[in-house]
């Protein structure tokens, strides 16, 4: 991004504020450009895959003895008798406008994806939020006494937490919540507008997402405060006889921001994906159940703009990740 | 991340006792999903009481939502899972193993497995597999693990080329590179025997992921196709009947969590701290 034209003599009085402001809007301009076209290249990617497929839309959803100028007409109604770049030309730059394509059924991907994406995304940001507090939380914990009875236990459940897949945690977390207390009823149940009815159906499913990821990120917040404890002015910090948890907080957690933003960003993608999962597990209204339709009727559409908005709201979180490392690591060249 | 400290001699040679009580479970599993079908006591494909009936003199564990024998179920569905994530934490391993021991030798290969772990990052598994399952019709488990070894290699060569990078430049790999050795030479004979530990406790770790992959992808009804008896897949059937007989629900579940967390401690032993965190996914 360049500063904006406001006269040049103007500029060059006021050039070394401007050098100071403009290099990092251009860091921050080439991280997110670099994000973007990762993104645009991983849509093409699959933009690709789905042309390779066998049979398209229009023969997926064709009726049982329809014939082939019947699948031909409605093959040249979607669009899809046309070349394959400019169709991903088309589908790309209508992307940004929210116009995710046509369905195999003739309806628009965005009508089917309106109402489900953003309780997935209520249900995987809830799941974010609480992860990052909880790993946080715990990771500092466990790092205050290293090698302590705390750090111990933390180490050991994390490690076996992050290994579990949700629908498994979900099954515990229905013994003791549905079946045990009876506290939570074991489905969704949803409001007149399609959403869950009240915030208490989403403490299972949120939990379910949380669990494995807690576990992962704690252990990466854990070597990460490791890492930074070894480092000379956390070292000077202690024999400057400073109280533990004052050094915890305000010299190692600091340095040990960019690792654990990373660390918590690449769990963005294990979030939505095992959203998917538990939703179908717990009759939860977001896309998981818009994706099992369209895998059984095979409509690859509806499947790729799923994949865009998922990989959008990555790039989004990644995108924030480089900032987080950005910052750190240019204060301290 | 917080890979540092070069790999140094392997821990290797003497697995400490720890290390083998961690994978006992493990162990256990592996070696017993394959026998399972032998000790079920009855069909897993005919009902043998009341749908959901609970535990009782006929069934141990009672019937499924078809009021066929959870234990007998139990007992098949395991193997197939244990077999296919065996296979694709090897194939993983292999396949990162040699191209991370390239990629720290050839700058340009670097760039492209880095470059293609970012991208990898933005697509859900989830979401990948459902891709694949789509382009395959006919692929089931074949699909799922395909899937699951490209999914799983992009970022797992970074793991092994942040191990292998202090060794491909240390001093006697450096003396090979002046003796005139070809890549092939240096990637295999002088950098890949020195990450033994590296390699194996991978080999645990990506064994995890695997079952997760699997396991998942079978709870999402693309592997495997009822009536198959498959654990996730038993999960997902019996669900709705949770209420009614919970173990056709809850032994499943045991028993994927504990072939994950039992893997997943036994690979932790087998790394040396700090490098762990860096070797998932």
């Amino acid at each position: 991004m360049t500063p904006a034209p406001a006269g040049a003599a103007a500029v060059r009085a006021a050039a070394p504020a401007v050098r100071r402001l403009a290099a990092p809007a251009l860091r921050v301009a080439a991280l997110l450009g670099r994000r973007l076209a990762l993104l645009t290249v991983l849509l093409a990617v699959v933009f690709a895959a789905v042309e390779l497929l066998p049979g398209d839309a229009a023969s997926a959803t064709s009726d049982r003895g329809e014939g082939a100028a019947g699948v031909a007409r409605r093959r040249h109604l979607l669009g899809l008798d046309r070349p394959v770049a400019e169709r991903f030309l088309d589908w790309i730059t209508a992307l940004p406008t929210g116009d995710l394509g046509t369905s195999a059924r003739g309806t628009p991907v965005t009508g089917l994806l309106s109402a489900p994406f953003p309780n997935t995304l209520l249900l995987g940001g809830t799941a974010f939020v609480l992860t990052v507090l909880l790993s946080l939380a715990l990771g500092c914990w466990a790092a205050a006494r290293p090698g302590g009875t705390v750090d111990r236990i933390v180490d050991l459940t994390s490690t076996a937490a992050f290994a579990l897949p949700e629908f498994v945690v979900s099954i515990g977390l229905l013994l003791v919540f549905s079946l045990g207390t009876g506290w939570l009823p074991a489905a969704t149940l949803t409001g007149a507008d399609g959403s869950p009815s009240d915030a208490s159906m989403l403490v299972m499913p949120v939990l379910a997402l949380a669990v494995p990821q807690t576990g992962w990120n704690t252990r990466v917040v854990r070597a990460a405060l490791a890492d930074q404890a070894a480092t000379p002015h956390v070292e000077a910090a202690v024999l400057d006889g400073l109280p533990a948890h004052r050094v915890l907080l305000h010299h190692a957690l600091p340095g040990a921001l960019p690792a654990v933003a990373t660390g918590i960003a690449t769990s963005t993608g294990m979030l939505l994906g095992g959203a998917v999962v538990v939703e179908t597990l717990f009759n939860y209204p977001g896309v998981g159940t818009v994706l099992a339709g369209a895998v059984a009727d095979r409509d690859t559409p509806v499947i790729a703009g799923v994949v865009a908005c998922a990989a959008a709201v990555i790039t989004v979180v990644l995108f924030l990740a480089d900032l987080v490392r950005a910052r750190t690591l240019g204060a301290r060249p | 991340m917080s890979v540092a400290a070069a790999p140094g001699p392997s821990r290797g040679g003497r697995p400490p006792l720890r290390a083998l009580a961690a994978a006992a479970p493990f162990l256990a599993l592996v070696l017993l999903a394959p026998a399972g079908p032998l000790l079920a006591p009855h069909p897993v494909d005919r009902p043998v009481g009341a749908p959901y009936a609970p535990p009782g003199a006929g069934a141990l564990l009672g019937g499924d939502q078809l009021g066929r024998d959870v234990w007998s179920r139990l007992l098949h569905g395991g193997g197939a899972l244990v077999a296919s994530a065996l296979a694709v934490a090897v194939a993983v391993t292999f396949l990162t193993t040699v191209l991370g021991c390239f990629a720290v030798l050839s700058p340009r290969l670097g760039r492209a497995v880095e470059r293609t772990a970012d991208l990898v990052m933005l697509l859900p598994p989830v979401l990948g597999f459902m891709l694949l399952a789509l382009a395959w019709p006919g692929g089931r488990r074949l699909a799922v693990a395909t899937a699951a070894v490209a999914l799983g290699t992009p970022y797992a060569v970074r793991v092994v080329a942040a191990a292998a990078a202090p060794l491909a430049a240390s001093g006697f790999v450096e003396a090979a590179v002046a003796g005139g050795e070809r890549p092939v030479h240096l990637a295999l004979r002088e950098i890949l025997p020195n990450l033994r530990s590296t390699v194996l406790a991978l080999f645990g770790l990506r064994f995890v992921e695997a079952v997760y992959v699997i396991s998942v992808a079978a709870f999402l009804q693309l592997g495997p196709q009822p009536p198959t008896p498959d654990w996730a897949l038993m999960i997902r059937e019996n669900a709705p009947g949770i209420l009614l007989n919970p173990w056709a629900v809850v032994a499943p579940a045991l028993a994927i969590g504990v072939l994950a967390i039992g893997t997943n401690l036994a690979a932790d032993h087998l790394l040396p701290a700090g490098r762990r965190t860096a070797a998932l996914r």
